[in-house]
């Protein structure tokens, strides 16, 4: 009994100390709704510094959350609970919270840095004029690719992953909108296709890769390609960044008949307390200082053109990262195609993962 | 320990090498400077500096610690009297029925208990945060604690607690020097897997955290989106460090008291 009582008085005293010390950690934090920010991101998405940084310049206190996935995000902001000021979505979930009503338009004046941004990446189907949301990264799907593993193969195309050569060496992200999307895009169709033909004809050409498929999977890829274990994989611009850092022998590219452009851009939600403050980020985040720093720590393609010239000349000019505007023709949005298409994509994805082996 | 034979022992050595190594695995690579878990290049502590300079993921961590100490708690009270509630049920098919409820929310997917009570929460208006998470944390664990110190009871032999009546003891005696010590193994059990139920649990966590309160395994979660870090690897040695002093504090305790009852003998 006496042991009991004991262990109890320790985790209590324990708690206590830990509580203390998380407090004093997190001093300086208002508690006043007026006066803090609360972002939610990405992981990993920036660069804590220009927390700090925004902190100073304005006196607003920030909390910043994560989260891993854009449903997973959607579903928080839907249900309240949590006051959150910005998130950053990418655009086909930009267009579904733009249905639900979930985002308050934004206050141009507010932002006059809206001027860095290359007038590219503004304006774009997914939000029109860009009344809810402004770009924050970008990116493509491409492939990755060791070329002392694949032989002279170099991807400008992506009828290259049906080499025979290949067989068993191909990994794929687990992403219906991505592989689907890039059994279209070989056959020279859009990347959004509601036409059943289209789909069942790429769906047919995918199954006819599957003996060069090895793996379909999501995060393990970047490991597996940096020791050299893996020789190619389908993934995001931006993870091929992460795994060229570590391993300079890999290469990336975006095949010709064209493939997926990525955003995640700013938003503010419904749930915001604190729109003025928000406003005040978002600016922030724009000014040409701001981000190149966080292009620089992130290593993600910024669409910010002012801060382009303040960055290495070398990542700048990289056509992997920053493509050419000829290239950039080939490249799609995605749209969103509601849930019916949602599924049938789906759908045609599970059908073509059960053809492997 | 000393009647094992060679092969026992062999057999066991390698059962902790292949529990402990990915562990220590993980561990020795937090000393990396190469920045990645490749090769290792020469020792360094800067990871651990980044860990202790970032004060929002050390807050982070010191709220998951807090969190897994009070909702173990607070559960295995729950769950102990739960327990006590259980056996003294003297109608079998309702205490089946109770025990089978509990078993329910054992193996019931994390993700809907937590989708739950987010929709819960935000119906009630608990703000999300502290409170929520506890909340959430105590209401999984309270199952398995009751699961941990029903057997203690089951085996406990009835006629101790009439013994201790019949010699006059009331019946808060025998709650406090009768039951609670005889089943206080169970309970010690039930704490401990409380508290790494907790320390662990991201599917039910992701839901009701906000407003700024976080723990370690729903920031680990968005962190490897980018690749882990051996930041994370930095974070993981610190979080079994504090484990292994929690047992080793654990284990202080019990053979204290027990050498003082042996010496009481």
């Amino acid at each position: 009994m006496k042991s009991l009582i004991q262990a109890t008085i320790a985790i209590l005293v324990v708690s206590a100390l830990l509580f203390y010390a998380a407090d004093a950690l997190s001093a300086g934090g208002g508690k006043s709704g007026k006066n803090t920010l609360t972002i939610f991101n990405w992981g990993e998405y920036i660069d804590p510094d220009l927390l700090k940084q925004f902190e100073k310049e304005t006196g607003i206190h920030v909390i910043y959350e994560t989260f891993d996935s854009n449903e997973a995000m959607m579903t928080k902001i839907q249900q309240g609970g949590t006051a959150y000021d910005i998130a950053v979505p990418s655009e086909y979930m930009i267009e579904k919270m733009k249905e639900e009503n979930l985002l308050i338009p934004l206050d141009k004046t507010k932002i006059p840095n809206l001027k860095n941004i290359d007038p590219y990446f503004l304006d774009l189907p997914f939000d029109d004029d860009n009344k809810y949301s402004v770009p924050y990264f970008w990116g493509t799907v491409g492939i990755v690719y060791n070329p002392s593993l694949v032989g002279n193969l170099d991807f400008s195309s992506w009828e290259d992953l049906w080499d025979p050569s290949l067989k068993r060496k191909v990994f794929l992200v687990d992403g219906a909108r991505e592989v689907i999307g890039m059994g279209l895009n070989s056959l020279g169709y859009s990347l959004n296709s509601l036409d059943n033909h289209e789909l069942r004809e790429a769906t047919d050409k995918l199954i006819t890769l599957a003996p060069n498929v090895k793996a379909i999977i999501g995060d393990e890829i970047t490991p597996l390609m940096i020791n050299n274990e893996a020789s190619v994989a389908l993934t995001w611009s931006g993870q091929a960044a992460d795994m060229m850092y570590e391993n300079e022998e890999l290469d990336f590219a975006v095949p010709d008949e064209g493939s997926n452009l990525w955003f995640d851009n700013m938003v503010i939600p419904k749930t915001s307390k604190n729109i003025d403050g928000a406003h005040a980020f978002i600016n922030f985040m724009l000014s040409a200082e701001s981000g190149a720093q966080n292009a620089d720590y992130v290593g993600y393609s910024t669409p910010n053109i002012a801060a382009m010239d303040l960055m290495d000349e070398e990542v700048v000019s990289d056509e992997r990262y920053y493509p050419s505007e000829e290239q950039r023709e080939t490249l799609e949005v995605y749209k969103n195609l509601g849930p019916d298409y949602l599924g049938k994509y789906n759908e045609l994805f599970l059908e073509f993962k059960m053809s492997i082996r | 320990m000393n009647k094992l034979s060679t092969s026992a022992k062999v057999y066991l050595t390698i059962v902790f090498i292949v529990l402990y190594a990915p562990i220590f695995y993980l561990i020795f690579y937090s000393f990396n400077s190469g920045g990645s878990m490749n090769n290792f290049e020469s020792f360094t502590l800067e990871h651990y500096q980044a860990v202790f300079e970032d004060s929002r993921l050390l807050v982070i961590l010191i709220n998951t610690v807090i969190v897994a100490l009070l909702s173990a708690l607070i559960s295995t009270i729950i769950g102990t009297l739960g327990a006590i509630g259980i056996v003294t049920v003297k109608d079998s098919k309702m205490r089946n029925t109770l025990l089978s409820l509990n078993n329910v929310l054992i193996v019931s997917p994390d993700v809907i208990i937590g989708a739950s009570f987010l929709i819960l929460f935000t119906m009630v208006g608990i703000k999300l945060g502290f409170a929520s998470v506890l909340l959430a944390h105590v209401a999984f664990s309270v199952p398995i604690v009751v699961l941990m110190v029903l057997p203690k009871l089951l085996e406990m032999n009835k006629s101790l607690i009439d013994a201790a009546l019949d010699l006059g003891a009331t019946k808060k005696d025998v709650m406090m020097r009768v039951i609670l010590p005889y089943i206080q193994p169970g309970i010690f059990a039930g704490f401990f897997l409380a508290l790494t139920y907790s320390l662990d649990d991201f599917a039910v966590t992701f839901f009701v955290t906000g407003n700024g309160f976080s723990t370690l395994s729903v920031e680990i979660y968005s962190m490897a989106r980018a690749g882990i870090s051996l930041t994370v690897n930095a974070i993981s040695g610190l979080v079994f460090f504090v484990t292994v002093l929690i047992v080793v504090g654990y284990y202080f305790i019990t053979s204290r008291t027990s050498k003082r009852m042996e010496g009481q003998r």
